[in-house]
């Protein structure tokens, strides 16, 4: 253990990451001289992080409000309420909760003597401060924004009880109070101003930011004072880590060549085919947590182009070869979906019919759809103009076995007579892309607790920007019908009427043709063998290292 | 006179040592980078005489098969057939070459020309520009240039031959200067040819000699510089079947298929070592002509 410890010292050494040479001379010095093989937790160590998400520009997730942002707040910052395995609401820093009878108020009882890291009390006025804060045009916020558009007021009952008023029943209050995106964070913190706040937001959970270095890592230490972990956590009190190191290695050859070497003890965004690797020895643990939500889909643009004609939308569908794809490029890690939700959603709708691969119908709806005729490269042409499909794809966010995907989707189209443009681009090019309306299909992931997320993808008020210029509605579909089926399933709290209503909406969506849905959120993580205690928080699978040590 | 005699004496016994102790045979290494050099231009010209198939034409259910009979270089994520893609990846890796250099080499013969020949302020105004240029390394130029006009095959091909210029330009400049003033142009001036005369008849021809090895040798760097700008999905897009970008996607595999790397490094290797070993064959051989 000790000479481990040495070589990956000098190796650090040799990278120059002095950030993790301290912590790897801690953990050398705490934790491994008489590490249990199992069974009691060992309190201290460093745990290294790499991820291959993006790194954030603000680790204020209220600011946007995106998954990588996600990943690093869980780890300083905590939502009122959490969920747990089988999807109930659990409390969390909110203890309990009552909704009025008209479903236009809401109670929550907070938890007592919560401090946030820099000393300041965790009560009804920080509540009411972070929701203001969500709501303020100026934070830029998308995610939690749309979580608490139906929220028009908030009232400190006492200093214990904070009542939320709303102008329509919302029966997706509590998932999207779980989420990490309208995590809870120190008032005074967010009253510093957003440059400070993005850089080192102060929440009251286990970890702290201790920096930050561009480019490189971020630091937490452990909360000493901490004790206020989510109903289903496995203890109580501070974290048994003393330090994550959080870095960012966007290759995934090299983040996976990294947990070999022993440099990191845990990577996200692991490729299928080191997946099936480590699955194979016993080295590493596989821990697989699919996201909830949206399942990965492509998103057609209904509002222009091509894709205006639903006869061209299910041509498109017809002519790509999805399931050969995702068997040969996934290798039996992810499982294609034909939903609009995540399988981890139980009023998930699956219609394999509707998008079963059929060059020839494609071929047909084609002719009854005006694109008849075919220039000298076997491309469709109607009035002159060829049958082309802008699809900017976000390295980010696509992993290279999903960009793999869309180049075979291109190539099956192409047979079918579609020209499909695939344009690989960084997150913030890819933003302005869509932005600007610069294309015709696209996959953007979306990630929400509950099937309140078909309101935020596919209403037509996700066709206007949220304040930070992100519109959801990618496919820009503007159908009445749909918008009154996903508004009155938001009002519903009758568990059964609320079913049959996401039902109809998720069958209108997906006859449009409007997505062609690929596989459930990919979200595998690959630790090292003497990582303990790691799970993954059953909101959005961000993975939460609270009651993780290393037996080491 | 005595001076020209000397340079004519001089010229003559260069010659003679040259051709005696080095009979003109082609050496193994030659031979060897002739054959990988017409391979690679047969690829570039006839691909489908080498490998008749698409190189785009995916089939999932095959792959990331190892090399075998059917597949002799694998198959790669969507069961492209990575043998195909080498070979038809040879024109586009070939052409981005050539038309580099090209760009480069006729860039840095102008400002050379110019600055060599004209001297005085002009000398200054070039010299100082490709003291600028050269502040920046090679690959830095080439990436300033495709920030801004965007990645893309055009784009990497103009950018390598723009970042390759200067020392084009340099090498030039001081071949001409050295020609200029040597006992030769000298005799010329001194005839009373006229200095267009002496350009075109003497210095041009004495000056862009070396310029054949130099660009022999430039094509082999120029496609090295190109597929590495690939590679970082600056040059050819996926899935054109380019080297840089097939380079790229194997990387993801690395640990898994290592043949979709292996292949195109190998051949992106093989042109390098090839361009330079045929650049230094016509080097000596035109040192002992």
């Amino acid at each position: 253990m000790q000479s481990s410890g040495n070589t990956r010292t000098s190796r650090a050494l040799l990278a120059g990451a002095t950030l993790t040479v301290a912590g790897l001379l801690l953990s050398a010095c705490t934790a491994a001289p008489d590490a249990p093989a199992s069974g009691k937790p060992v309190v201290g160590g460093t745990l290294t992080y790499a991820s291959g998400d993006a790194e954030p520009d603000c680790l204020d997730p209220h600011v946007g409000g995106n998954y990588p942002q996600a990943l690093t707040g869980t780890q300083f910052l905590e939502s009122l309420v959490s969920r747990d395995k089988s999807g109930a609401i659990i409390p969390w820093l909110a203890s309990e909760w009552s909704e009025s009878d008209d479903g236009l108020a809401w109670e929550f009882t907070l938890r007592e003597n919560v401090y946030f890291s820099d000393g300041s009390p965790f009560d009804a006025a920080a509540v009411q401060a972070n929701i203001a804060h969500l709501q303020d045009p100026a934070t830029g916020s998308s995610t939690g924004y749309l979580a608490l558009q139906k929220v028009t007021g908030t009232e400190a009952v006492s200093a214990t009880v904070v009542r939320l008023t709303l102008a329509e029943p919302d029966s997706a209050l509590l998932e999207s109070l779980s989420q990490p995106w309208l995590a809870m964070e120190s008032p005074e913190g967010l009253a510093r101003g957003m440059e400070e706040n993005c850089a080192a937001p102060i929440g009251t959970g286990p970890f702290v930011i201790k920096d930050w270095v561009k480019q490189d890592a971020i630091t937490f230490v452990r909360n000493d004072t901490y004790d206020s972990p989510p109903a289903d956590a496995g203890h109580e009190g501070p974290a048994y880590l003393e330090k994550i190191v959080w870095r960012f290695i966007p290759e995934s050859a090299s983040r996976y060549a990294a947990l070999q070497a022993g440099e990191v003890d845990v990577i996200d965004n692991a490729q299928p085919d080191t997946i099936v690797q480590a699955d194979k020895g016993d080295s590493i643990q596989h821990l697989d947590a699919p996201r909830p939500g949206a399942a990965n889909r492509i998103e057609l643009n209904s509002g222009t182009g091509p894709f205006t004609d639903p006869k061209v939308r299910e041509a498109f569908i017809r002519s790509a070869n999805v399931d050969d794809g995702v068997a040969s490029l996934f290798q039996g890690t992810a499982k294609r979906s034909y939903s609009a939700l995540s399988s981890a959603e139980a009023l998930a709708v699956s219609r394999p019919e509707l998008f079963e691969y059929d060059p020839k119908a494609a071929g047909k709806l084609l002719d009854s759809a005006g694109w008849s005729e075919t220039d000298a490269d076997g491309y469709r042409v109607k009035d002159g103009v060829r049958l082309t499909v802008f699809f900017p794809v976000s390295t980010n966010q696509s992993i290279p076995a999903e960009q793999s995907l869309f180049e075979q989707i291109q190539a099956t189209a192409k047979e079918t007579g579609f020209e499909v443009k695939l344009t690989p681009m960084d997150l913030s090019s890819w933003y302005g892309a869509l932005g600007n309306g610069e294309y015709d299909a696209v996959s953007a992931p979306y990630t929400k607790v509950g099937p309140d997320v078909l309101r935020i993808l596919f209403h037509s008020d996700g066709i206007t920007p949220a304040p930070s210029g992100y519109f959801a509605n990618h496919a820009q579909v503007n159908d009445p019908k749909l918008d009154e089926l996903l508004t009155e399933a938001g009002r519903e709290s009758d568990a059964d009427k609320r079913k049959d209503l996401y039902t109809e909406a998720q069958n209108l969506l997906l006859e449009g043709f409007y997505i062609l849905p690929l596989y459930d959120q990919q979200n595998h993580f690959l630790l090292g063998a003497d990582v303990e205690g790691a799970r993954a928080l059953p909101t959005v699978s961000t993975p939460t290292f609270y009651d993780a040590w290393l037996s080491r | 006179m005595s001076d020209l005699e000397l340079q004519a004496e001089l010229g003559l016994g260069a010659r003679r040592q040259g051709a005696s102790p080095r009979p003109r045979r082609i050496g193994v290494a030659e031979g060897l980078a002739g054959a990988v050099a017409l391979f690679l231009v047969l690829a570039a010209v006839v691909p489908q005489l080498l490998a008749p198939g698409d190189p785009l034409a995916i089939d999932p259910l095959s792959a990331f098969q190892p090399p075998s009979l059917p597949h002799w270089f694998g198959t790669d994520e969507s069961g492209r057939d990575l043998y195909t893609r080498v070979v038809h990846g040879t024109g586009n890796s070939l052409l981005i070459g050539v038309l580099a250099t090209t760009i480069g080499l006729g860039l840095g013969v102008l400002l050379g020309t110019l600055a060599g020949m004209l001297g005085g302020f002009v000398d200054f105004t070039v010299n100082r520009v490709l003291e600028v240029l050269f502040a920046f390394p090679g690959l830095l130029l080439a990436l300033l240039v495709i920030l801004i006009y965007g990645p893309g095959v055009a784009t990497a091909t103009i950018a390598v031959g723009l970042s390759t210029a200067p020392g084009y330009a340099r090498i030039i400049r001081a071949q001409l200067v050295s020609v200029r003033s040597s006992a030769f142009v000298e005799a010329a001036t001194v005839q009373g040819l006229t200095a267009w005369r002496i350009l075109a008849r003497h210095i041009l021809p004495n000056t862009l000699a070396p310029l054949l090895v130099l660009a022999t040798l430039g094509i082999g760097q120029a496609i090295v510089w190109a597929t590495a700008l690939s590679y970082l999905g600056l040059g050819a897009q996926p899935p054109a079947a380019e080297w840089g970008a097939m380079l790229s996607a194997g990387r993801t595999y690395i640990t898994s298929a290592w043949w979709m790397s292996f292949f195109p490094g190998l051949f992106i290797v093989l042109t390098a070592v090839a361009a330079t070993t045929l650049g230094r064959a016509i080097e000596r051989r035109m040192r002992h002509a």
